[in-house]
Parts: C-alpha cells; sequence; structure tokens
C-alpha cells in the first residue's frame, strides 16, 4: 500500500513536467533501442557470413589452381601448364584414406547463346566441366530435369544443366529442356537436360577463393569438356591474344569426417607439393577453418556493438542524472517540507529512486517495442534506399544486402535489466543529495 | 505539559566565531496554551522555532516532548517525532503542488506509516473542519492563499500533535483572510490544542493568551497577554461563514 502510493506520486510528479520527462525517456529509449538493433543486424551479418561459408561445404577441402604472373615476352609455340592436373587428381582419389569424395572441376568463362531463337542476344556465362557429383557437394538444387548423371560422364555426352537466372535470360518464355545451348567461340552445340533452382553465391575467401556467383553456369561433363574444348585456351581481345593452358580450375576434396578436415587439407597439399615444394600455382581453402575463424570474429563483433550500445545507455543515464538533479534542486522547497512533515533521508531517497526508476522502466519498455521493430525497420529503409537511390544501394556490400536483421532474445531481458540498472546507478546520487539537504535550509529556499 | 524546555542553548559556528544563537532559553508551554513568540530579527527567534519543531538539535539544555528528551534523538528519530507529535503551519503554507488537498492532508500519517483506510476519512473530515468540505480533489494551485493555509491548518492537525507551530502564519495574507486564520486559531484552542506562533505583528500576537519576547537570545519577557483579543462565538461563526463563500 505504502509502495504503491510511493510510485503513483513518482509518476504525478514526473508528469507535472511531460516534456522534461519524455525526453529524458528517450535518452534510456533510444539507448535500449540501439543495444537491440545493433545486436540484431550484428547477428543477421554474421549468420549471412556462416550460411555462405557453409555452402561452401564444413567437411570440404577446395583446391584452386592460380595462374602464375606473365612471364614477360609470351612464349607463342608453346604455352606452360598451370594449377593442379588430373594426376594430381586421381593421386588424391586413390592415395587419401579419410577422404570421401573428389570432384574434378574447371571453369572457363564462356559465351552462351540460344540456339533455336537467335533473336536473343548471347550472354557471357560460366562453362563449368563436372562430374555428377558436384551438384550434392556444392549443395545445388535441381528444378526440372536431372543433374549430369554417372553415365553421361562416363561417355563423355554432349549435354549440359544451366542455372535459373541463364535460363530465364537465354529462354524466356520457354521451356530450356531438351534445347540446345550454342557456344558461339567453339561453335559447339549442348542438350540442356536440367535447370536448376537460384542459388545464392558463396564467400570471398581471401584472396585465392573469389566469391562464386552460379546464376550464370552451364554445367557439362568434365570429360566432354576434354575431348571437345582442349586444355589450351585462346582469348583474343583488341589485337592481342594469350593463351592460357590448364588441366583443371579446382578439385573439392570432401573428406567422411569434418574432424578430419584440418589433417586431410595437410596431406593434401604435402601431396601436391610432393615433386615441387615451392610451386605457387595452387592455393588449399578450408571452409571449416574459415568457420572457427568467423565464429571469433563473431564474437568479436558483438562485443564491439555491446560496446556501442552500452556507450549510449551510459549517455542516456547521464540524461537522466543530469535531469535529476534540476529536479532535486527546483523541489528543494518540497524536500523541506516533507522532512518537517515527517519524512526519513530514507524516504527522500526512496521517492526520487522512484522516479529515476519509473522514467529508465518506461524508457526500458519502449525501447524494446521499437527494438523489436528493428528488422522491419531495416528491411523497410534497404528497400526503400534501393529504389529511390540506386547509386547508394549499389554501394552497400554483398552482405548488408541480402542479410536480414535477427533480433537475439537475450538481448531483451538483458536490455531491460540495463535500463534499470542505469536507471538506479545515475538516480542514486541525486536522490542521495535530496536526502542529505538540511531540511532547515530547504524549507528557506525559494 | 506539551511540551518543555530547560536552559535551551544553540550555538553556530562560522568560520572561527561562534554565534550563540540561544543563550539559556527556559519555559513550559502546558497543555491548551496559546503562546506567541515575538523578537526583532536576530533575537534568536528562527532558532528557537527550529529547535521545537525538532529540526534541529540544541547545543546545550533539553527539551521534554512528553516524557521524551528530543534533544539527543538521532536524524530519523527526529523525523518520527515530527510526524507524529507535531503539526507545522508555514507562513508560505508549503503544499506540495502534484497532491490533492485530501492528498495533502494525509502526508504526515504516511511518514507515521498510519495510513490506512480510516486516514481518509479523518482527512475528509478536517477538511470539512476547516471549511473545504466541497473541494477535497482540488490542486493546490486551484486554491487561493487563505484556502491553502486552511488545508495547511488542517494537516497539522492530522497527526494529533502536542501542539501546532506557526511561523508566521498570516504573514502572507491579507487582513480579511489573517481573521478567518486567526478565528480558525482560536476555534482550535477553545477545543482545546495547544499552539505556538512565531510573528513579528503585535495585532497577531494580541489574540494569543501569553507572548514570550525574546533579545540577543534570551527570554525578555514571558507573560500572560493583557487585553487579549477574543472573537466571540457568532464573529467566529460569521467569519467562518464568509470565509466558506467568498471561496466560492
Amino acid at each position: 500500500m505504502l509502495l504503491l502510493r510511493t510510485w503513483k506520486l513518482g509518476i504525478r510528479s514526473l508528469l507535472l513536467h511531460p516534456m522534461r520527462s519524455s525526453l529524458t525517456v528517450l535518452g534510456i529509449l533510444i539507448g535500449v533501442t540501439s543495444v537491440i538493433w545493433l545486436l540484431a543486424i550484428s547477428e543477421g551479418i554474421s549468420k549471412e557470413f556462416q550460411r555462405q561459408i557453409e555452402d561452401l561445404g564444413a567437411e570440404n577441402i577446395i583446391v584452386r589452381s592460380i595462374k602464375p604472373p606473365d612471364e614477360g615476352g609470351g612464349n607463342f609455340r608453346r604455352v606452360n601448364a598451370f594449377g593442379v592436373s588430373r594426376a594430381e587428381y586421381r593421386m588424391i582419389n586413390d592415395t587419401i584414406s579419410t577422404v570421401d569424395r573428389v570432384l574434378p572441376i574447371r571453369e572457363l568463362t564462356q559465351k552462351f547463346a540460344n540456339m533455336g531463337n537467335s533473336k536473343v542476344k548471347p550472354i557471357n556465362g560460366r562453362l563449368v566441366g563436372c562430374t555428377s557429383e558436384y551438384a550434392e557437394v556444392t549443395r545445388l538444387v535441381v528444378n526440372r530435369g536431372h543433374f549430369l548423371t554417372t553415365q553421361e560422364v562416363e561417355t563423355g555426352a554432349t549435354v549440359c544443366v544451366i542455372a535459373a537466372t541463364l535460363a530465364q535470360k537465354l529462354f524466356p518464355g520457354e521451356d530450356p529442356i531438351e534445347k540446345e545451348i550454342y557456344l558461339p567461340e567453339n561453335q559447339d552445340y549442348y542438350e540442356i537436360v536440367g535447370v536448376l533452382e537460384p542459388r545464392n553465391s558463396t564467400a570471398a575467401i581471401g584472396g585465392s577463393l573469389a566469391s562464386q556467383d552460379f546464376s550464370l553456369d552451364v554445367y557439362i561433363p568434365v570429360t566432354t569438356m576434354r575431348i571437345r574444348l582442349s586444355d589450351e585456351v585462346t582469348k583474343r581481345s583488341g589485337g592481342t591474344f594469350s593463351r592460357q593452358r590448364f588441366e583443371l580450375s579446382q578439385i573439392t576434396v570432401q573428406v567422411k569426417n569434418v574432424d578430419d578436415v584440418p589433417q586431410t587439407a595437410k596431406l593434401v597439399e604435402a601431396t601436391l607439393r610432393v615433386r615441387d615444394p615451392d610451386r605457387q600455382d595452387f592455393a588449399v581453402v578450408v571452409p571449416y577453418e574459415l568457420l572457427e575463424q568467423a565464429k571469433t570474429t563473431r564474437m568479436m563483433f558483438m562485443m564491439f556493438m555491446c560496446l556501442i550500445a552500452a556507450i549510449s545507455l551510459v549517455v542516456g543515464g547521464i540524461g537522466i542524472m543530469n535531469i535529476m538533479l534540476a529536479t532535486v534542486t527546483e523541489r528543494t522547497r518540497e524536500i523541506g517540507v516533507r522532512r518537517a512533515l515527517g519524512a526519513k533521508r530514507s524516504d527522500i531517497t526512496q521517492q526520487f529512486l522512484v522516479e529515476t526508476i519509473t522514467l529508465s522502466v518506461v524508457g526500458g519498455l519502449t525501447g524494446i517495442l521499437l527494438g523489436l521493430l528493428g528488422p522491419w525497420t531495416f528491411v523497410l529503409a534497404r528497400d526503400g534506399v534501393e529504389r529511390f537511390a540506386p547509386n547508394l544501394y549499389s554501394v552497400i556490400p554483398e552482405v548488408g544486402r541480402v542479410m536480414s536483421p535477427e533480433i537475439v532474445p537475450a538481448s531483451i531481458p538483458v536490455s531491460f535489466f540495463i535500463s534499470v540498472v542505469v536507471g538506479v546507478t545515475f538516480g542514486l546520487y541525486p536522490a542521495m543529495r535530496a536526502a542529505q539537504m538540511d531540511p532547515i535550509e530547504a524549507l528557506r529556499h525559494e | 505539559m506539551a511540551a518543555v524546555i530547560r536552559d535551551l542553548q544553540k550555538h553556530y559556528v562560522l568560520k572561527s566565531e561562534t554565534v550563540r544563537a540561544l543563550r539559556g532559553v527556559s519555559f513550559a508551554v502546558p497543555q491548551g496554551d496559546y503562546v506567541a513568540i515575538m523578537g526583532p530579527s536576530g533575537s534568536g527567534k528562527s532558532t528557537l522555532l527550529n529547535l521545537l519543531g525538532c529540526l534541529d538539535r540544541p547545543t546545550e539544555g533539553s527539551f521534554m516532548l512528553g516524557d521524551d528528551d528530543v534533544a539527543a534523538m538521532s536524524d530519523d528519530e527526529l523525523s518520527a517525532i515530527r510526524a507524529s507529535r507535531i503539526g507545522f503551519v508555514f507562513q508560505s503554507y508549503n503544499l506540495i503542488p502534484q497532491l490533492s488537498v485530501v492528498e495533502n492532508i494525509e502526508v504526515p500519517l504516511y511518514y507515521m506509516g498510519n495510513l490506512n483506510s480510516k486516514s481518509k476519512q479523518r482527512s475528509i473530515a478536517l477538511a470539512a473542519m476547516v471549511g473545504l468540505g466541497d473541494r477535497l480533489g482540488h490542486r493546490p494551485t486551484q486554491l487561493s492563499g487563505g484556502q491553502q493555509q486552511r488545508v495547511a491548518i488542517a494537516r497539522s492537525l492530522v497527526n494529533d500533535p502536542y501542539f501546532i507551530l506557526a511561523d508566521e502564519a498570516t504573514g502572507n495574507l491579507d487582513s480579511v483572510t489573517t481573521e478567518e486564520i486567526l478565528a480558525l486559531f482560536q476555534r482550535l484552542n477553545d477545543e482545546g490544542r495547544t499552539i505556538i506562533m512565531v510573528t513579528h505583528e503585535d495585532e497577531v500576537a494580541e489574540h494569543a493568551k501569553r507572548v514570550i519576547r525574546l533579545r540577543d537570545g534570551e527570554i525578555q519577557v514571558d507573560e500572560p497577554i493583557k487585553g487579549r483579543k477574543v472573537f466571540t462565538a457568532e464573529q467566529i461563526e460569521e467569519i467562518s461563514q464568509n470565509a466558506n463563500s467568498s471561496s466560492d
């Protein structure tokens, strides 16, 4: 009963200055909202990073061929091959016991055209030579038709599977299945046997693995690729032309047990360096290690965000203290009267603490409500930027465009608790100051 | 006896010199007395008021309030004494702006820890007694000076104090309202309430039964008032009637 009255009185005193009270509440509100928003955004970003890395496959080891820098004065008669070879692929497959599957992959940039409809403009895409297991290991999902079969790979069939975006662009309003795709640079045809589901790109990792965009891919059997397009690639641009020779662009090694990944990665690297320990034409990328690394990065990121949020809460708290000190001075007379009428020091402390706690709790609760709207607001703002400021939108990093903020459930009770603690901490000093006043002086105060 | 003070001294230390505001003051206030304390500024009047109001502790001497010597009490004990045994009436009314009339009257009970279902009825009855029965929910800012002072008097009575301590209670009021408040004091005194009032106006002091004049921290005069001004029962009736009708 007594307590209830204290609270009612506190609220009433605050309502005496609605503007002042709401501005004070605003300080805490912004603090709490920013805690929830920042955590939600950092959670969204790190989830997105994690997803991209997981798409590479935690159980995979990726060996990429790297084109060495041009040795000056090119030799036109003979071009040295670089990168990992088919022999090395077989060696890894046959000798390492922890390995489940090994995939040889060769990638080339190509121009693709619709064989049956010459009105459709040819588009640049990626021709990928692979095996039937590629879809599963790279997490590609077939929408219609089927992915390359083992038989098609063994026989070197001239068939292909195409990505969703490419299918849409090259065969507008058509069913691409059983149609043919034309490669004008090589005067070659492939029959389409399958169309894939759309797929997000994977993370770019350091300098050794660029972000992979799967939207304009055409997959053919790696065997067919070897037969119909040689290991040597000649590119013409302007007046000059360059030649490259490489057998495989990538070997993806899938390990049986995730725990064996780091060890197997070392083994793979050692195998590839048997003949030349100093070769620079390949790189081993281990998504598993990156995943571990990403977890620590995520922790640091979260801590950083928490720090920023904590600062804004402290600023809010200082706002409370400032206002309460002003209020205490302004209400000196009232304090004196209450003391004369029998209020103990503790009664006065209590009265002012109740007011600051009310302010911070109201700020905390409204902050949480606004915080819960955070993800929605973020997406809305992003869509707004996309529509009205496309230039600005294109500058936003990819992760920012793809990710969706995710409220961290713990951030709600934590931020509420912190706001109350801030209210008590910063309210305590003004309240004590009020209680320490000499009642005679306070009564005389004008 | 409502209050007995004996050889009360109060010294203030200001920088290096000691100011002896009260140099040994003794008097007793029997129950039902009506005392006016007077004196020029610097006479120790305010110091004595603070000590009588238990807002301060004396340097020397004793102050018996009932059976307790409040001179040696702690701050919290003094707060409890103020809440339960003293009824304050101030010059500038000192009502709490965010509270209604009834709630203002209840404040001392709240700090006594005596707030219960009966206290509200008691507060309402006191408000009615001072002629504000129809303004229970008003805020102080909605009342005139005289009305505010009547609320303050009702507040001073709510804890059934040993005495009412009025500090220049009419100092902010015009002559008509002053009369109204003095009539109320007389009525309370006739009912048996003890009143100690501090004033510097002779016309106000003339309504008391006894006057104590202070000079330089000592009692100069302590005597019954000759030719005390008394309101007759009809006058009191008339004044309170006027007060109530004028406040409408």
